[in-house]
């Protein structure tokens, strides 16, 4: 199991320094988070609804959109460098493999949502201070689920000619009991609701993620071994 | 004593037309693709 | 062409059973008009119940087939899983299609609305566009192998997706009850009415078994005819 785990962050570690070198993927999915934020405060009408009653569910559709958008920039550049074969032709546990390609889309994904926050209590004027140990919680939860699921999809997906439409089309039906959970548990920690409330929404989203990267793990080589 | 049904025999009688359009419309788009395939050559 | 004679009958044997599914269809239809009493509450569209829940049924069994026969193929690597399972997501688009037209039109006179996000509808929501996505995949991918390993793994993915649906709407909805004006299945059918919906049930699930014969058959004359293609 340390073996494994080893070679795990030492391919992660590869594929975030890789990105850090570029940064182009890094920095088009915080423009894109950033861009559905402002299109989110001018689709509303600000008399019809307070800021605090949408915002959960505008953070978690800008962080599922922005997800995509990076899940798929990931594989495609691994696509063009020709780096995953080098990787399969060594004798690596695939799930060694999947587990360092799960990290490093996680830290991708969650750098972009890290900074994305931010930028949402700017724009929409929520006081996240009280709730903010919360939010990191249920946003680790949820998007390890959405993004294990998303890691193996994109590897697909990047086989296909429609890569960027075939994605979303794959990966939304399975985006949706994480995003329900995370957007109840936010409202609720936004309102100061004691943890009781959110306890059957944490466990759903405890249990996707169990479920999910086991899974995940256990068909990963069917999508990358011929 | 009972209060009639309402009167909501149109909804029937679109659906009792709609799924068996959906279902024979699919069987003749695999019998077409079957007829052009075994007879094809 | 002796490379196309054992789909051919196939294709037959799916032909005749699909027919047969329909007349049975028919007879489905004289039953609950004819001999199946009316709802007092519901009215005549309370009859919709007998096409909608078994097609309902029938995109469950559908699709609960394209998730084993997934894992089976990932398993057994035998290339009819695969032609099994494409076969049943196919005719699963259609039973869900049937199922996601009739619902509204019952919701409509009975809920005073055309949708609703209720446990039934929701779900077979869901598998309609999971079933779309496995299709899309499936039309995309042109390698044989590496398409029956990419739909297997979203095929059993997608099969596993449907417990947390269940409960992710269970959960929602104990906290948004919806106004029920009026409760579509009473908790116990009189006879008749569980007797309709029965034969109604056994018709769809033949007209399942027909459709996907004839889809497979299909598939295995395609494959025969593309490999003839190649060979030439």
């Amino acid at each position: 199991m340390p073996e494994t785990l080893r070679l795990a962050l030492a391919i992660a570690g590869k594929d975030i320094r890789a990105e850090l070198r570029s940064r182009t993927a890094l920095l088009s999915a915080i423009v894109f988070a950033a861009l559905v934020l402002v299109v989110f405060n001018f689709a509303r009408d600000p008399t019809a609804l307070s800021a605090v009653d949408l915002a959960p569910s505008v953070l978690w559709v800008t962080f599922a959109l922005a997800a995509m958008v990076a899940l798929n920039r990931a594989f495609t550049i691994e696509r063009e460098h020709g780096a995953l074969d080098g990787l399969l032709l060594a004798p690596l546990p695939r799930s060694a493999l999947f587990a360092g390609k799960l990290l490093a889309n996680l830290a991708f994904v969650g750098t972009v949502e890290a900074l994305t926050l931010p930028l949402f209590v700017l724009f929409f004027n929520v006081d996240l201070r009280a709730a903010l140990p919360g939010i990191i919680g249920v946003t680790v939860l949820a998007t390890v689920g959405f993004v294990s699921v998303g890691t193996i999809f994109s590897a697909m997906a990047v086989r296909t000619r429609f890569a960027e439409l075939m994605l979303p089309v794959l990966l939304l039906p399975f985006m949706v009991p994480p995003l329900i959970g995370a957007v109840q548990v936010t409202a609720r920690l936004l309102a100061g609701r004691p943890m009781s409330e959110m306890l059957g929404w944490l466990r759903l989203l405890a249990l996707y993620d169990v479920v999910f990267v086991t899974l995940c793990t256990m068909v990963f080589p069917a999508v990358v071994d011929e | 004593m009972l209060p009639e049904p309402p009167a909501n025999g149109g909804y029937m009688v679109a659906a009792y037309i709609v799924a068996p359009v959906i279902l024979v419309g699919y069987l003749l788009s695999l019998w077409r693709r079957a007829r052009k395939v075994l007879q094809g050559d | 062409m002796t490379t196309t004679d054992p789909s051919a009958r196939i294709i037959a044997r799916g032909l005749r059973t699909s027919v047969a599914a329909l007349a049975g269809l028919a007879v489905v239809y004289v039953l609950a008009i004819g001999f199946t009493p009316v709802e007092a509450r519901q009215g005549v569209a309370q009859k919709i119940f007998y096409l909608h829940v078994p097609s309902a049924w029938c995109a469950l069994l559908a699709f609960s087939l394209v998730g084993i026969g997934s894992a089976l193929y990932l398993w057994l690597q035998d290339p009819r899983l695969d032609r099994f399972a494409a076969a049943s997501a196919e005719v699963g688009v259609a039973f869900a299609a049937v199922m996601l037209t009739t619902g509204p039109i019952w919701a409509k006179p009975i809920w005073g609305t055309w949708w609703t996000w209720d446990a039934r509808l929701t779900l077979t929501l869901f598998l309609f566009f999971l079933f779309v996505g496995y299709l899309a995949l499936r039309a995309s991918l042109h390698d044989p192998a590496e398409r029956a390993r990419f739909s297997a793994v979203v095929g059993i993915l997608g099969m596993l997706l449907v417990p947390f649906i269940h409960l992710s709407v269970y959960l929602f909805r104990t906290l948004h009850p919806q106004p029920i004006v009026l409760k579509p299945s009473a908790p116990s059918l009189p006879p008749e009415m569980l007797r309709t919906l029965l034969v109604s049930t056994a018709v769809f699930t033949l007209l399942y078994i027909g459709l996907v014969t004839l889809r497979y058959g299909l598939a295995m004359a395609e494959e025969a005819r593309e490999e003839a293609g190649d060979a030439a």
